[in-house]
């Protein structure tokens, strides 16, 4: 098949007066982990309920992996998988019967469901766990058995609704090892966050903001363009009077503490981090040590909802 | 085409398998199917019994004579009623409000000379009329009585000389009036509904609870292939309970089965379709457990006790609660089971009851599904 694995057109959704996605149109290659980000509210899982075929578009219309998701949402459903924000598997049943179950609603039985259901545990790390009652594992276990279940029919495409919600660093970390895995081997990955660290993982990043899709680019090219601001991270003793001061002057865009030190936005072309040192020692800081940092999705994300999305204002 | 259905049959049996063993796995379940029943039709077949059986009695006999004490022990003789005090005719009122006799039999002066010269005598029986059900039947009872007394009394010489007009009683199916096979079948119609609606509503609503439904809803199964996914574990369950409640009840209760087990279980399959189908309904409009619970309780319940026919004859009640009770199924299967197990009814007859049981199912099926398909869309 050609064509992106997942496209979007107008896609717009009301809830009576209140417009959740407010004509949202993208595109998602395949193969490629596509990040979905946005504040709770801002879209998202209404946006992956459209894809998915849970709920009709009020206007605008989907295709995914080539079906039409209006004209033929069974088609889709067969070659999606899909993990929602509560992807809620049976707690009282064993690992296996939960994964053999997930593979005959998606029509799978027999000897090719118990030799995928196998191949599935393994790929996830949970070999051994078959027997063991779901109820009892803990969550970061219990979320890769759900991306388990909602990749045995071997789907091309898999819709991930905060897969790593409530789930402690460690698995999450092992949760985005699978999730480029997965990726690795060809299967496309639309998944959606609120925790900016994990989209760094993504390929291609798209931001919601009040329900529009207001910037959609490499996590490097959103970077650049939205956060065009020298950042600075300042340590330091008796910071907090001078931030203030410092906070008032012309170019200072932007001050705001970060652990025990500052986090600092100016404009590049009126100070540099030298500059800035001085200035903050001349206001009664001791012992300043500035380094220039590398903007991260959260200055993108800050900057973004800043200016309401509109970036025509960046000079 | 065949691939199609194969494809779907492999969902629903999928379905019908994860629901086995969510059964398999809770004692609830099993307990509400089998074990709740079976208890209480026990409760229900010994405790609700109108059955007379050693009803108190008391006798005030200012007579003291042979007669008065051949009346007296005629009227206890059957067991039915058991003398329990000797007391002066005003003592009645409070041997009543002391709960220590329902009725008291007054036996006049004169009695025993009245009766040996053929004269016309009196006896009375005070009643005590709260509770309107025992009274009756103890009415009746020592009225029967006191008639047969009457006629030994009489003796050969009245026995020739017959009265123009004798009433012979006659009562088919149950001849000695035993409440537990009256009682049974409209149990059994009871005890299915309630377990059947409650049994659907829950689970499903729980499947929304858990959040699980969205991801059904997202992989290919259908709505309807849920639904008799869903269906089909808790049929077979009933069609179980069904069974156990019959021979429980012959086994416990003597209930006869004198008609074809054929049509009895095809009419039960059909009602018990159309009850877990209710359940499927409330439960898709309840989405959460307490209050599918609520309303399954409720609207199996009362409807499968009041309006059924099961405890209270339909004849006697007001016009619109008669026309309400012609929606309700369990009316049709308690008329049925009545007529197979007491009667040996057959098709001829019931044919209305299954075809109520067939239109309520269909319908209350695709009312569900219908509503269904709208969630979420």
């Amino acid at each position: 098949m050609t064509g992106p694995a997942i496209l979007a057109r107008g896609l717009t959704r009301r809830f009576g007066t209140f417009t959740a996605v407010d004509g949202v149109s993208f595109e998602v290659e395949r193969g490629e982990i596509f990040g979905y980000l946005g504040a709770n509210g801002a879209g998202k899982s209404t946006t992956i309920r459209m894809l998915t075929g849970l709920l009709a578009p009020t206007s605008g219309r989907a295709e995914v992996a080539g079906h039409d998701v209006g004209a033929d949402p069974r088609a889709v459903k067969s070659s999606i998988g899909y993990m929602s924000q509560r992807f809620s598997l049976y707690l009282d049943l064993p690992v296996e019967e939960n994964l053999l179950f997930f593979g005959g609603a998606y029509g799978l039985s027999g000897g090719a469901l118990r030799t995928r259901a196998a191949e599935v545990l393994e790929a996830t790390g949970l070999t051994g766990l078959g027997g063991a009652t779901t109820g009892e594992l803990p969550g970061g276990i219990r979320q890769r058995l759900a991306l388990a279940c909602a990749i045995l029919h071997r789907p091309s495409i898999v819709f991930l609704d905060e897969p790593t919600a409530g789930v402690d660093p460690v698995a999450r970390r092992s949760f985005w090892r699978l999730i480029r895995e997965l990726a690795a081997g060809g299967t496309t990955v639309f998944v959606t966050t609120h925790t900016l660290d994990e989209a760094e993982n993504c390929r291609r990043i798209g931001l919601m903001v009040d329900g529009r899709l207001v910037a959609l680019d490499t996590p490097a090219a959103l970077k650049r363009a939205w956060v065009p601001d020298r950042v600075l991270v300042v340590r330091g003793v008796d910071l907090g009077r001078a931030a203030a001061a410092l906070g008032a002057r012309e170019g200072v865009r932007n001050v705001a503490p970060f652990g025990a030190g500052l986090h600092l936005r100016v404009d590049p072309r009126r100070w540099t981090g030298v500059q800035v040192a001085e200035a903050l020692r001349d206001a009664g800081a001791r012992e300043v040590r500035v380094d220039e940092a590398e903007p991260s999705l959260e200055d993108v994300f800050l900057a973004v909802v800043e200016r309401g999305g509109r970036r025509e204002e960046v000079a | 085409m065949k691939g199609v259905l194969a494809r779907s049959l492999v969902r629903i049996g999928a379905m019908a398998g994860k629901e086995t063993l969510h059964i398999r796995r809770d004692p609830r379940t099993l307990y509400l199917a089998l074990v709740m029943p079976v208890l209480m039709l026990f409760l229900f077949g010994y405790g609700v019994s109108f059955d007379l059986e050693r009803i108190p009695l008391a006798v005030a006999d200012l007579d003291r004579t042979e007669a008065s004490r051949a009346l007296v022990s005629a009227v206890v003789a059957s067991r039915e009623l058991e003398e329990v005090a000797r007391v002066a005719p005003q003592d009645g009122p409070r041997l009543f409000r002391e709960d220590a006799a329902v009725a008291v039999l007054d036996i006049p002066e004169g009695y025993g000379r009245d009766v040996t010269q053929g004269r016309r005598t009196k006896v009375q029986l005070v009643v005590d009329g709260a509770d309107a059900v025992v009274a009756n039947q103890v009415l009746a009872k020592v009225d029967a009585l006191v008639r047969s007394e009457t006629r030994r009394l009489a003796g050969p010489a009245l026995a020739d000389r017959s009265p123009p007009i004798e009433v012979r009683l006659w009562t088919r199916y149950n001849p000695t009036g035993r409440s537990a096979l009256f009682m049974v079948p409209g149990l059994a119609a009871y005890l299915l509904a309630i377990s059947a609606v409650l049994l659907t509503a829950l689970t499903v609503a729980g499947e929304w609870e858990r959040g699980s439904m969205e991801q059904l809803f997202a992989s290919p199964v259908g709505r309807l292939e849920i639904v008799l996914g869903k269906l089909l574990p808790y049929l077979v369950l009933g069609m179980i309970e069904l069974q156990l409640v019959l021979a429980f009840g012959a086994f416990a209760f003597d209930v006869p089965l004198r008609g074809s087990a054929l049509l009895l279980f095809t009419i039960g399959f059909f009602f018990l379709v159309g009850m877990l189908g209710q359940g499927l309904l409330i439960s898709v409009i309840a989405k959460n457990q307490l209050v599918a619970t609520q309303a399954g309780a409720l609207s199996a319940l009362l409807p499968s006790m009041l309006l059924s026919g099961m405890v209270f004859p339909l004849e006697n009640m007001p016009l619109p609660l008669q026309l309400l009770s012609r929606v309700v199924p369990a009316r049709y299967l308690v008329h049925a089971l009545r007529g197979i197990l007491l009667k040996g009814n057959g098709f001829a007859v019931l044919w209305p009851d299954l075809v109520a049981q067939v239109a309520f199912a269909i319908l209350i099926i695709a009312l569900a599904t219908a509503r269904f398909q709208r969630r979420l869309a």
